[in-house]
């Protein structure tokens, strides 16, 4: 298609009056400039699409657009295989909200540093070349000398006139200069991850014995995102998945065997207290290192137990290891009793569990039922006191008006 | 570790966008200058080992040392008979067609080549280093080798001095682009001869410089101001249109051209030009004239310049040394309001010299030569029939374009409200780098065309080859075709579509906003005509009696006459008439088709949704 000219003129509306007139049918152009009388100078993509529309296309317009749509999707398609989205990694561009913007870069210990380089989708899981991908991107966006130049704020003051006032507008900078530190060591990194701070905020919820007693706890959704969540801290990997309800023996033994030795790489040396700066005692040096190392100690021992008493929840609330205790059972009934009676005994089992879940279902059926209703007598009431109050309100305003 | 993290991979560099090796190589008589294509696409002049952008075309020989560039022409002060310069404009030229010079040499002088019949050529002296000791295998001494250079005389063709000098404009741009250069464009006065292109192109083969178009001086303007960048950073209310005319003047050193391009949506064509034997020499001649004026009146020391008497060589160098310095007092002029100084050491006699001259002063001794473009311009304009309130934009070439005092003396004369290239140091419009960078546009421009089908071959061959000079010539619009839309006075609101001066066939499209009647029909009335252009010259007082007319000046009314343009009504080509959707307003979109024989083809139609169906009309070839 063609550029479109806007032309920016006040173009008043047709008078009712005006017919419009026919052109005379023997009006014609008037002769153009004879074939010679003008050479191109042959420059530009428009010469180019010149040449094309008198060469190929017998001077036809749409012919060449057609064509050159053709041309533009084939480019587009080299191009994007050339150069696939001018590879970042997977690394993206993350919002920066405001609060990772006014990062003090003298709290460097608390900050999100996968946040703080965009990579809070990534998390443990960015390998290194996506940070350090991730480090430049934001280096080069965020660089002071760039920022110096670009946004300094403007004075009222006569006197600070020209003074740039932008003086603290590396602060964010020195945070990602910190965050790549950490991530681009990988025994720091080891260390931050282990206290990754949205890590602990998911074990803080993690399902505790009253919740996988309860009736309705869905065991492999709840535990198999829980086992995922821990499984990043495996020395070995790839880590066997918690598997489905028709997991077989070898499968289900072989995950808590494996969770019963988990070997964790995870440490605490991240939440160290510091050594008090200003003492240049070496006893005080000495102590606390030590009272660090002991609660590095006990935090390790208590990740430990925690994983631990982890495992042996989801054992205790495995509907699998009933099932194949059952099957075992069975096994060893069907050895003795010889194979003919395993059929119907199947059978009846299967029948008793549909009708304890027709039983189950029918229960919550009438429970929501109930609940409904009430929740419908009480909206009902609450509509009606409104209605009172405000026939109440309208007789009361009538009163003031007569 | 975390479980991601791999060891083994090596970490990738990033690599930005690169685009391709190409530059673009202005080659003049005097300066040269290379472009290449910077990160984000755009054309940029880049410097060569020296610091310098205006490379000056000359080489010298000194001892075992040869010069090249601004270096070089240093040595015109004391080395002149071994340094080259204006050897371009030699290139291809049998040595009987060169006509004689008109004063003394300031450089090498040109002779008959030794051997080969009616070739021209330089004679310098070179000193020829020392050969290696010769490697003997017996063991007893071998005669000494000489270890002093020794004095040789050296000859060389202006092909040969083209040679050395554009293998070192690649070999700057190589060194700028860290790659090979893969394609090159370079530009090519337009006077000249078909052997002389064959000359100065063979030349670049001989240099390496892989040659792909020889661009003539005002295509290379066009590539730059039909490029996207072209319009960036324009103010806001200066009218600079897809479709306009525009007058380029390029001062060159000894010569200078002045061309009227019609600019049509990227398509261009040159409509006149000419050229004048003034250009900034002639103003170097005045300026040195003024200061050795200054020098004599200051130390009671004679001093003749330009030309210098030939059996002075004091003079001679004197001469010399002031045309060094009078380089940077006309950068300063061209850059800032204030004076600008001229200072030389031991002009004459042992005697230095600093004196100053201010812009008034200047364009004092300039005038003659401001005048003679300027009134070249006017004689270009009237010979093409064109007024000067027709000129779309100004482009300026060439460093002297840059001086202030000729753009204010042109303008006097052109009245328009454009102009481009009065600013020095990079920017868009710097009348000094507009050539290259104009080059090294086509040359990515000619990179980047596809090549697969036969097609695609055929393209190439055309643009490149012989046949493209058929194919260039082209039919042209000789009116301009526009739409009226109807009033309620006299006349209507005419909105130009199809300029005059237009290549066939073309298309244009045209979107404009139209108000529809409160009441009755709604409906969008307009009439394709073709009109006249003219101007009216109007004293003051007189009212506008003509039926239709844009009033686009803007200027107050003096004593004087003033020009408008005016626009009258030749030939109705076809009415048309829509029913809009709008409430108050309806956008209309007007396409312009004029086929290669003449033949019109217009359609409107409302844009937005329920649009009615499109309104056509075909007014067949006349």
């Amino acid at each position: 298609m063609a550029a479109i000219q806007t032309v920016n003129v006040a173009i008043p509306a047709v008078p009712s009056s005006y017919t419009t007139p026919s052109a005379p049918s023997t009006s014609r152009l008037s002769p153009p400039h004879p074939s010679g009388h003008r050479t191109l100078l042959p420059v530009g993509p428009a010469y180019v699409n010149h040449l094309r529309l008198s060469l190929h296309h017998a001077h036809n317009f749409s012919s060449l657009d057609k064509h050159l749509e053709a041309e533009r999707e084939r480019l587009a398609a080299i191009n994007a295989v050339a150069n696939p989205e001018v590879d970042d990694l997977g690394v993206g561009s993350e919002d920066e909200d405001e609060e990772v913007l006014s990062l003090d870069p003298k709290e460097w210990k608390k900050h999100d540093y996968y946040k703080v380089l965009g990579l809070s989708h990534l998390r443990h899981r960015a390998t290194p070349e996506q940070i350090k991908w991730a480090n430049r991107k934001k280096v080069l966006k965020h660089h002071p000398d760039k920022k110096a130049a670009s946004a300094a704020p403007p004075s009222d003051s006569a006197f600070l006139a020209g003074v740039n006032l932008n003086t603290n507008d590396d602060a964010f900078f020195k945070c990602i200069a910190k965050a790549y530190e950490v991530l681009s060591n990988p025994e720091k990194r080891r260390q931050f991850d282990s206290v990754d701070p949205t890590f602990i905020d998911m074990e803080e919820d993690l399902p505790s014995e009253k919740e996988v007693k309860s009736k309705n706890f869905d065991f492999f959704k709840t535990f198999t995102h829980v086992f995922d969540l821990y499984s990043r801290f495996s020395k070995a990997q790839p880590v066997p998945g918690l598997g489905h309800i028709d997991s077989t023996k070898e499968e289900v033994e072989g995950f808590y065997d494996f969770w019963y030795n988990f070997d964790s790489w995870r440490s605490f040396e991240w939440l160290d207290k510091e050594v008090n700066e200003g003492s240049d005692s070496r006893d005080d040096k000495r102590y606390t290192e030590k009272k660090n190392k002991t609660e590095r100690a006990r935090r390790k021992k208590e990740d430990i137990a925690k994983v631990r008493g982890l495992v042996d929840l989801a054992l205790s609330a495995d509907p699998r290891i009933k099932r194949i205790k059952q099957q075992e059972k069975e096994a060893r009934e069907a050895k003795k009793k010889g194979v003919s009676k395993t059929g119907p005994v199947k059978k009846s089992k299967a029948e008793e569990e549909a009708e304890k879940k027709k039983l189950e279902e029918e229960a919550r059926a009438k429970e929501e039922a109930e609940a409904a209703a009430r929740a419908e007598a009480k909206k009902a009431k609450a509509a009606a006191a409104n209605a009172a109050k405000k026939a109440r309100r309208q007789q009361r305003a009538a009163e003031e008006g007569a | 570790m975390s479980k991601t993290a791999t060891g083994t991979s090596t970490p990738s560099a990033i690599e930005f966008n690169s685009f391709a090796p190409v530059v673009g190589i202005n080659f003049g008589n005097s300066y040269a200058s290379i472009a290449v294509l910077g990160k984000d696409g755009n054309a940029e002049c880049i410097a060569n080992e020296d610091g310098e952008r205006q490379i000056a075309c000359a080489i010298s020989f000194h001892g075992e040392e040869t010069y090249i560039g601004n270096q070089a022409k240093a040595q015109l002060v004391k080395n002149s008979a071994n340094t080259i310069t204006n050897f371009r404009n030699l290139l291809g030229l049998s040595y009987s067609s060169i006509p004689p010079l008109s004063s003394p040499p300031t450089s090498a002088p040109i002779i008959q080549h030794p051997t080969q019949p009616d070739v021209p050529a330089y004679r310098v002296s070179v000193l020829e280093p020392a050969p290696a000791p010769l490697k003997s295998n017996v063991n007893t001494p071998a005669a000494t080798p000489r270890s002093e250079p020794v004095q040789t005389t050296r000859v060389l063709t202006p092909a040969d001095a083209a040679t050395i000098f554009l293998k070192s404009l690649l070999t700057s741009a190589e060194a700028f682009l860290g790659k090979k250069v893969e394609a090159a464009v370079l530009t090519v006065p337009s006077w000249m001869s078909p052997a002389q292109r064959a000359a100065l192109a063979s030349a670049a083969k001989d240099a390496g410089i892989p040659v792909t178009q020889l661009l003539e001086e005002a295509a290379a303007v066009a590539s730059t101001t039909s490029h996207t960048t072209w319009t960036d950073g324009v103010e806001e209310g200066t009218e600079i249109g897809a479709d306009r005319s525009q007058l380029v003047v390029d001062v060159g050193a000894t010569s200078s051209t002045i061309s009227l391009l019609s600019v049509r949506q990227g398509l261009s064509y040159v409509i006149a030009s000419s050229t004048i034997p003034q250009g900034a020499n002639a103003i170097d001649d005045k300026l040195i004239k003024h200061f050795a004026a200054d020098f004599t009146k200051k130390t009671k020391i004679p001093l003749q310049v330009a030309p210098a008497p030939a059996s002075s060589v004091a003079d001679q160098r004197a001469e010399a040394r002031l045309r060094l310095a009078i380089e940077h007092t006309k950068r300063t002029l061209s850059a800032s309001p204030g004076a600008a100084t001229c200072s030389v050491e031991s002009l004459k006699d042992g005697f230095d010299y600093t004196g100053s001259i201010n812009r008034m002063r200047f364009d004092m001794v300039a005038a003659p030569v401001y005048t003679a473009i300027a009134s070249a311009v006017v004689e270009l304009l009237a010979s093409a029939g064109v007024d000067s309130k027709e000129v779309g934009e100004i482009v300026y070439v060439g460093g002297t374009g840059s001086l202030p005092g000729l753009d204010e003396r042109v303008q006097g004369e052109v009245v328009t409200p454009f102009s481009r290239g009065i600013v020095q140091g990079g920017g868009i419009g710097d009348p000094t780098t507009i050539l290259a960078r104009g080059s090294a546009i086509q040359a990515a421009m000619l990179a980047g065309l596809p090549s697969g089908t036969a097609e695609d071959k055929e393209l190439h061959d055309v643009i490149l080859g012989e046949k493209g000079e058929q194919v260039n010539k082209v039919k042209a619009t000789t009116r301009t075709i526009g739409v009226l839309f109807p009033t309620r006075e006299l006349g209507g609101v005419f909105v130009p579509v199809v300029q005059k001066e237009t290549a066939l066939p073309t298309r244009r499209v045209v979107q404009v906003e139209v108000a529809l009647p409160a009441e009755g029909e709604k409906r969008v009335c307009l009439e394709v005509w073709e009109v006249k252009e003219g101007i009216r010259i109007e004293k003051i007082k007189a009212e506008p009696t003509t039926p239709i007319d844009e009033d686009e000046d803007e200027e107050e009314e003096e004593e004087e006459e003033v020009k408008h343009k005016v626009i009258s009504k030749e030939i109705l080509l076809g009415a048309l008439q829509i029913a809009a959707k709008g409430a108050k307003k309806a956008v209309v979109q007007v396409q312009v088709v004029v086929g290669i024989e003449g033949e019109v083809d217009v359609e409107v139609k409302e844009v937005g949704e329920g649009a009615g169906e499109p309104q056509r009309v075909h007014v067949p070839a006349p």
